[in-house]
């Protein structure tokens, strides 16, 4: 089940319901028994795995907790020259319960997600090195959400360990932020002291909170049915026909589906969010106008958000602030200069991000390869970052100027797409091969003769491009600070009404579902 | 209290404008003469509701086994009879009854063909969303008719006649997909018969006496289904075609049609494929000829539409 259909629109529905009449304290365990039910619908008995998760942070914190108590007391009584080596001596014994839940909880992801690919790498080996020995290939479902609820639980313990935020004695509230049920599937993956609190406060659906909520989820219907359905027939006709293509159309390929991709994801995060307001829950956003980043390091600070910051949080600052990088950014320091030291520690900190976050997106070499190249631009960018403002200096361009601010974006843009290629292909060879068409058949004037071939007719264009500036629109208010929702509820009710009845009525007659149109698959949910 | 006020009337105001738009906008995308008769809600369920009256020869009912077995255009092509595919998706036996009714009010089809798998669908084991799309296709039939705002000769663009929406499939789903069979299933022949649920029973006898009543020839068919077939379920079928003394079609048994089962289905073994329903419908087009109930309509006038269905259908195919 898709967040954007309305299959879930309903189940939601009656969840709000069950929780308008339920009273204030029980209102939490309302959306925890909706959360577990939701996920048993979907996976059914791999809730169990859910669960296990569940208890091993829950447990784990308790004990750091327990540990953290200890400790104090025993300080109480230290004086100030043992202090450290008690607080030393505690801390192993965190770490131990650290590394246990997280080794735990990643050995669920690993067994569900990468044990066949790992498996398939060894079997490859096994051939080169003629070893008479396979691993068996089994195929089984993945409970749903796993890549963002294990993330989540990581989170969890991690923070607690660092006493960032304490571990909470109340079951339930740690169940309902693992299992929330608008955000297990496709995120964002929030951290524990972020929601926890607003997840299980209870609060009372008003009418101004179900109104703005149902505003939200409306605009995730609209990207979704009029944009990424669409897009979804142009998609599939360039990607498994592009060897006959020219490279102008495997471009527009690689365009299409980074917009599909952005309208199905950024417009389930509209549902997801629209949901969680309708309860009054504050979920963090996951996209903040990617489309207007001027690099690649801007762009993954506006593209799901949440997973960046967390790969950053427990991935980036842990590795630059791990002994061997230290030491070698010292000895780098001492015998070449400052700007190499930061430049190798960020190098090995990003090369361990972008090794993950390529690998949490999928299984597959395609997928490494996304991360990887979005590494090496990344990288570039900070080794060239200063020769480019000394030539930007010496040829008299305002880096500040509109001009240079577009040439900006449209490179980063430019980037981006291609990039997409490696994420969608069906394997690597394919990627590779679709992006050396793009540079060595680019044949603009073929593109004419090759888009009524893509599966959609004239007005389906004519729609597409409308309902695209209706979100460029609404992305360069939001990226001016414009709080759209805001000012449509304070205008006068026959425009604000007229407003809802287009978005509603725009999605029922020009949604791209029905016959002769096939939906994308909630992309995100996959991983 | 005042607010709360406000708030209701609002909320039921902003409802009753949105049903006023809804069934104004349905009104505006449905196409006009499909639905002459029955009006908007009956042709969103009923497909066959939307072809003319008295010009169906014979209906297929059941799931979608029949809507990617029965091409009624492959038909049409080689034997000039007029064939509709009255199906949906793990239709239920009380529904095949519903659709029997529907299409012999409006058809009196000489033949009725029964695809007799559906009578083994238990209807506590059916998704609740089986009976969701069918009751909102009922009552909300913008979401079928939505996409007509492509069409040049809407109502509201052109004032003259309503425009008539050619149904080129007839029921049928084009499937040109290959996923063969890739494990050969081991079949044991037994005496036993597979249990119908009594529900269905109760909704088949229904058939049985309308089929009497308003003599139509009734037919069991069981379509060709690797995935499915069974001893069981053969041996079931054949004691009601017996009980009843019906006629009894079965495609599975011995693979009377040669199905290429590495080739003619989109989904290992359970629907067919183009090439697997070509096999299919032929078969049904002979079957009926021998009949001598049906006579060829290609060259009569009152059926050119099917020849401009047939032209759209054979365009379409890839």
């Amino acid at each position: 089940m898709s967040y954007l259909s309305v299959e879930y629109l309903l189940l939601f529905l009656a969840v709000v319901i069950v929780y308008n009449f339920t009273p204030k304290k029980l209102k939490p365990i309302v959306l925890l028994l909706a959360s577990y039910a939701f996920f048993f619908y979907i996976s059914g008995k791999l809730v169990f795995y859910l669960l296990l998760s569940s208890i091993s942070i829950y447990g784990a914190g308790l004990i750091m907790k327990k540990i953290d108590e200890k400790r104090d007391k025993k300080l109480e009584k230290t004086s100030k020259e043992e202090r450290k080596t008690v607080k030393e001596k505690y801390k192993r014994r965190k770490k131990i319960v650290l590394v246990f839940t997280i080794l735990f909880n990643v050995a669920f992801l690993f067994f569900f997600k990468y044990l066949n690919f790992f498996k398939k790498i060894s079997n490859k080996i096994f051939n080169i090195f003629n070893i008479n020995h396979r691993f068996s290939i089994l195929k089984y479902a993945a409970p749903i959400g796993i890549s963002f609820y294990t993330l989540q639980a990581l989170s969890y313990v991690i923070d607690v360990y660092n006493e960032k935020i304490e571990a909470d004695k109340n079951i339930f509230k740690v169940f309902l932020y693992l299992s929330f049920f608008p955000t297990i599937m496709e995120g964002p993956i929030t951290r524990y002291g972020q929601v926890s609190d607003s997840i299980y406060n209870g609060s009372k659906v008003t009418y101004h909170n179900f109104c703005f909520g149902f505003q939200r989820i409306l605009w995730g219907f609209f990207k979704k049915f009029l944009i990424a359905d669409r897009l979804n027939a142009v998609v599939k006709v360039i990607f498994k026909g592009y060897m006959h293509m020219s490279g102008a159309s495997v471009a527009l390929g690689a365009i299409a589906y980074t917009i599909m991709l952005y309208m199905e994801f950024s417009g389930t995060m509209d549902v997801v969010i629209g949901s969680a307001e309708v309860f009054d829950i504050k979920i963090p956003e996951n996209f903040r106008q990617p489309f207007f980043a001027k690099n690649i390091t801007d762009f993954w600070s506006r593209w799901h958000i949440s997973l960046g910051t967390w790969l950053k949080d427990y991935i980036f600052y842990p590795v630059s602030l791990s002994k061997p990088v230290k030491k070698l950014t010292t000895f780098l320091r001492k015998h070449i200069n400052n700007r190499v030291s930061s430049l190798v520690m960020g190098a090995i900190a990003l090369f361990a991000v972008w090794s993950l976050n390529g690998l949490w997106h999928g299984a597959g070499y395609n997928f490494l390869a996304f991360g990887y190249y979005h590494f090496v631009l990344i990288l570039l960018g900070n080794i060239f970052e200063p020769t480019i403002v000394k030539v930007c200096e010496k040829l008299k361009i305002n880096r500040k100027s509109t001009i240079y601010k577009g040439f900006q974006i449209v490179k980063t843009s430019l980037l981006v797409f291609l990039g997409e290629i490696f994420f969608r292909a069906i394997n690597l060879t394919t990627a590779l091969r679709m992006i050396k068409r793009i540079f060595l058949h680019f044949d603009i004037t073929s593109i004419g003769s090759e888009i009524p071939n893509l599966g959609l007719d004239v007005k389906d264009f004519i729609v597409i491009v409308v309902a695209l500036i209706v979100v460029l629109v609404v992305s360069v208010l939001k990226e001016h600070n414009k709080n759209i929702r805001e000012d449509v509820s304070k205008k006068h009710i026959v425009l604000r009404w007229a407003i809802y009845y287009a978005l509603i009525f725009g999605i029922l007659i020009f949604g791209a579902y029905g016959p002769g149109y096939e939906p994308v698959d909630p992309i995100y949910a996959d991983f | 209290m005042k607010d709360k006020l406000i708030i209701v009337v609002k909320s039921i105001l902003f409802a009753l404008i949105f049903a006023l738009i809804y069934y104004g906008l349905s009104y505006l995308l449905i196409p006009g003469n499909n639905t002459k008769k029955y009006g908007i809600i009956k042709t969103g369920e009923f497909e066959i509701l939307q072809e003319e009256e008295n010009t169906i020869d014979a209906i297929f009912i059941g799931d979608s086994v029949v809507y990617s077995a029965i091409s009624p255009m492959e038909i049409w092509n080689e034997f000039g009879y007029t064939i509709f595919d009255c199906v949906g998706m793990s239709q239920l036996t009380p529904i095949s009854y519903e659709m029997l009714y529907e299409s012999i009010e409006s058809q009196h089809p000489k033949v009725a063909f029964f695809e007799a798998d559906v009578l083994f669908r238990d209807e506590k084991n059916i998704p609740i969303d089986r009976y969701f799309d069918q009751t909102f296709k009922k009552f909300f039939p913008l979401s079928t008719y939505h996409n007509n705002w492509k069409e040049k000769t809407l109502k509201f663009l052109n004032t003259g006649d309503d425009f008539t929406e050619l149904n080129v499939y007839k029921g049928y789903k084009y499937i040109h997909k290959i996923k063969g069979v890739t494990e050969q299933k081991e079949l044991k022949e037994t005496k036993k018969a597979m249990r119908i649920p009594k529900a269905n029973l109760d909704a088949f006898q229904k058939m049985v006496d309308l089929s009497e009543e308003k003599n139509v020839k009734l037919v069991l068919i069981t379509n060709p289904n690797y995935y499915n077939f069974t001893y069981e379920r053969y041996n079931a079928i054949s004691k009601l075609a017996k009980k009843y003394g019906l006629e009894y079609i079965d495609l599975n048994k011995d693979n009377p049609l040669k199905i290429d089962w590495t080739k003619e289905t989109k989904d290992r073994g359970v629907h067919l494929n183009y090439w697997g329903a070509k096999k299919v419908s032929k078969f049904i087009g002979e079957y009926l000829k021998k009949t001598g109930l049906l006579e060829d309509h290609r060259n009569d006038e009152k059926y050119q539409s099917w020849n401009e269905a047939y032209r759209i259908y054979k365009n379409n195919l890839k």
